[in-house]
């Protein structure tokens, strides 16, 4: 189950932030996000040279805390989308998959020429090509 | 090779898939749009050095989403972090996108070690335009640096990025140069990186 997805810009600046659960506190979710940047900051600083090559686009799991599992993706731009996540028995394929629709709704909303970069997306449009992604999610690595 | 796979034969021609279409905008209609976009700036501001600010900013907006969505069409993408990296990639992938060919030649200046100069015989957006003698040395092409500006700026290396002509022997028109002069910073990176 997805619980929230972000979109953190290069400056760490939030541009988008959604949360699929009514139970969980939102604040909670925000902090975890905001926790697992530190993680990106130290995986993109200091890369380890022998282990999978430099410059990938998908992080992995960032960190797993207590009932929730931390995805990371860093953009060409140094845009990061979250990933936190419910589910126990996540493949690898299922949220890479996941990111890639992820990011092709994002490049979509940032073509848009009225949207400042840097500001919080506002378009409706993204808004539920998210929460269609999210959704299918939830099907596909249920099944 | 062509005739080698089997092509699925449609008995109802409604049936058969819609095709993508072809990738590509047609010349004109950008070359109006541009002469529009010049026009309407040129009645806005006073001074040439004004038009080709605003040029820029507007093609500083094309740039940072055009690598956006480079980035993200590009199979197996990497984040650049070298500077001839992002410069390789100027030069081949986005101008192969927005101009259908890769631009004539990337080269480092010999004078001061942060110069960068990509230079075209004849820039696409230019092709249908000629300045009149009183503007002295504007250049549309600022609109391309502007472009050039956004996808470095984008990237993480932050550049000045200005248009020049530049006159080549045996040829009427001059050639045009895209200088390319990066941050401080950038090159110290580059230093650190080794």
């Amino acid at each position: 189950m997805i619980v929230c997805v972000a979109v953190v810009g290069h400056q760490n600046n939030p541009v988008y932030i959604q949360s699929f659960t009514e139970a969980d506190d939102a604040l909670k979710l925000h902090h975890i996000v905001h926790c697992s940047l530190d993680v990106v900051d130290e995986r993109v600083n200091n890369p380890k040279k022998s282990g999978p090559t430099l410059n990938e686009t998908f992080l992995g799991l960032l960190y797993p805390t207590e009932n929730y599992k931390v995805y990371g993706y860093l953009t060409n731009t140094k845009v990061k989308f979250i990933l936190v996540t419910t589910d126990l028995d996540v493949r690898d394929a299922d949220v890479r998959n996941f990111f890639r629709r992820f990011h092709s709704a994002y490049v979509d909303a940032v073509s848009n020429p009225f949207h400042v970069p840097g500001k919080k997306i506002t378009s409706r449009t993204f808004a539920e090509r998210v929460s269609n992604i999210v959704k299918s999610f939830g099907l596909s690595s249920a099944g | 090779m062509i005739g080698v796979g089997k092509i699925k034969q449609y008995t109802n021609v409604l049936d058969k898939p819609l095709s993508k279409g072809k990738q590509e905008v047609s010349l004109s209609a950008f070359a109006f749009l541009f002469s529009e976009i010049v026009q309407y700036n040129q009645t806005q501001v006073d001074n040439i050095t004004e038009l080709e600010r605003r040029l820029e900013d507007a093609g500083y907006a094309v740039g940072a989403r055009v690598l956006e969505l480079l980035c993200h069409r590009e199979k197996g993408n990497r984040r650049e972090t070298r500077l001839l990296g992002i410069l390789s990639f100027v030069h081949s992938t986005v101008w192969k996108v927005l101009f259908g060919k890769v631009a004539d030649s990337l080269e480092k200046g010999t004078e001061h070690e942060d110069e960068y100069m990509i230079s075209e015989k004849e820039l696409l957006v230019n092709r249908f335009i000629s300045i009149p003698k009183d503007m002295g040395t504007f250049n549309c092409g600022a609109f391309v640096a502007g472009i050039v500006r956004g996808v470095l700026d984008g990237a993480g290396f932050p550049a000045v990025v200005t248009a020049h002509f530049v006159p080549a022997e045996g040829q009427q028109r001059p050639r045009t140069t895209i200088l390319i002069k990066f941050a401080e910073e950038v090159l110290r990176r580059e230093a650190r990186l080794g």
